[in-house]
């Protein structure tokens, strides 16, 4: 408790802080169909107020967005942030069988705001301040999870190292193939295919060659115990 | 051979007391309902710390029963052609790899990331159950001992710690009763082992010690990576 503050006053701080998150969770979902037409930006988020049922008569002002989310670049890394994170709550809600079609469907995710996302993408590898001038966490924080929500939708199994080859394998692809989609989106779902029938040949050859590495360490294991040295 | 038949006996006992009321764990070894969200969902209003601190709880349980599979198949490499012996210790394998069985599918269940020590835990644990059946019989059960005095006390710390996660989801009860399975059946190897002569080891004290120590390192390790 701090001190010289009373009971009444640290609940109103906590209620002040949860409209506060309650407020910047509205105003986020509110933005995301603005932003094919705003942009990843700080006035997508102050127009988000002018869809609700009872709009206020003007956008957010630049005051109210900082109190919410921060100065200068910290509204549209949340704004960024968020609309990943809402890409894979879809992943989740969507029916899927395989890796393939839940991968593809995240890519369709991307379709209608895929301009602006290599800008988007730069945003968040740029540190926040100083050294060093790129930021790789936030790169492999979206691949990763991405890979692990798609292995998880499928109902993978793995344990052990298979847990991470799967997923690297799958990020791997992942990014690759979003990659690909900036550039060229109408190859996208057919790249990310022959990409996914690749790595799945790839895994069968590493576990034919463990299986062929195992059955050479028994036979050598046969051989040292018939010559009787152990 | 005095031994197993108290250890069958111990078991059968705790069968039929069970068979009225089935083992936890059967939930996921002879699963009636697989969508039932108790085996199949993880509870998602977990506070950070909360979902921290069940990813590393399991994480390490999985790892511990990794190890435990692996220093039981380097105890039987060694040991299983002494006909008591050998059934002594491939009756609490078995109970290992039920064990471990059920960790993998609780890793799946509760999206919990395994350690990176996977291939060392088999590693070390190989060597352990290799070396101290080399070293004789008392000294393989000093290392049972040894480990499951760890292991015993640590699923007992879990239960404590999951006291107050999510009551309310069907989930943790069940975690919650399949730990304390565990524990139990640590404990009855532990007693076995205590029967099978383990404090008549050579240097004793000194091999529980060390393999105590080695498990608490393995132990802080696997909670982080």
């Amino acid at each position: 408790m701090m001190e010289g503050s009373s009971p009444t006053s640290q609940h109103q701080m906590h209620l002040s802080r949860r409209k506060r998150l309650e407020a910047i969770q509205l105003t986020i979902q509110l933005s995301f169909p603005l932003i094919k037409e705003y942009g990843f930006s700080r006035e997508t988020l102050a127009r988000s107020v002018l869809t609700l049922p009872e709009p206020p008569s003007a956008p957010l002002s630049d005051t109210a967005v900082n109190a919410l989310f921060g100065e200068g670049d910290s509204a549209r890394r949340t704004l960024i942030n968020a609309w990943l994170d809402e890409g894979r709550a879809q992943m989740r809600l969507t029916p899927a069988e395989s890796i393939s079609e839940v991968l593809a469907g995240r890519l369709r995710y991307n379709e209608p705001v895929l301009s602006l996302l290599p800008e988007a993408f730069a945003l968040l590898a740029s540190p926040r301040s100083g050294l060093p001038p790129l930021d790789a966490r936030p790169a492999l924080r979206h691949a990763t999870t991405i890979a692990d929500d798609a292995c998880h939708i499928v109902g993978d199994a793995s344990v052990g190292h298979s847990w991470y080859t799967r997923r690297a394998s799958i990020a791997t692809v992942y990014v690759a193939a979003e990659l690909h989609q900036m550039s060229s989106p109408e190859t996208a779902l057919q790249f990310l295919g022959s990409l996914l029938r690749s790595t799945t040949t790839l895994e069968s050859a590493v576990a034919e060659t463990s299986l062929f590495a195992e059955y050479v360490a028994k036979s050598w294991k046969g051989i040292i115990k018939s010559s009787g040295m152990v | 051979m005095l031994a197993v038949l108290l250890l069958r006996s111990a078991s059968a006992f705790r069968r039929t007391i069970h068979s009225a009321a089935p083992l936890a764990s059967a939930a996921y070894t002879h699963p009636i309902s697989p969508s039932d969200p108790a085996v199949s969902s993880t509870p998602d209003g977990l506070t950070v710390e909360q979902r921290r601190a069940l990813d590393a709880a399991l994480r390490i349980d999985q790892a511990g029963e990794v190890a435990a599979n692996y220093i039981y198949k380097g105890q039987f490499a060694v040991l299983g052609r002494e006909r008591a012996t050998g059934a002594l210790i491939q009756e609490m394998w078995d109970q290992e790899k039920k064990h471990l069985d059920v960790m993998n599918k609780l890793q799946v269940q509760h999206r919990v990331r395994p350690t990176v020590l996977w291939d060392a835990a088999k590693v070390a644990g190989f060597g352990l159950g290799a070396l101290t059946g080399l070293m004789g019989r008392e000294a393989a059960m000093a290392c049972t001992e040894a480990v499951e005095t760890v292991i015993g006390e640590h699923y007992d710390d879990q239960l404590k710690e999951m006291e107050d996660m999510a009551p309310s989801h069907p989930s943790m009860p069940l975690l919650k009763d399949v730990i304390r399975e565990f524990r139990d059946d640590e404990l009855e190897h532990l007693s076995i082992a205590v029967i099978n002569d383990s404090q008549k080891a050579p240097a004793h004290a000194l091999l529980s010690s060390v393999i105590g120590a080695g498990c608490m390192v393995a132990i802080e390790l696997c909670k982080r990576i």
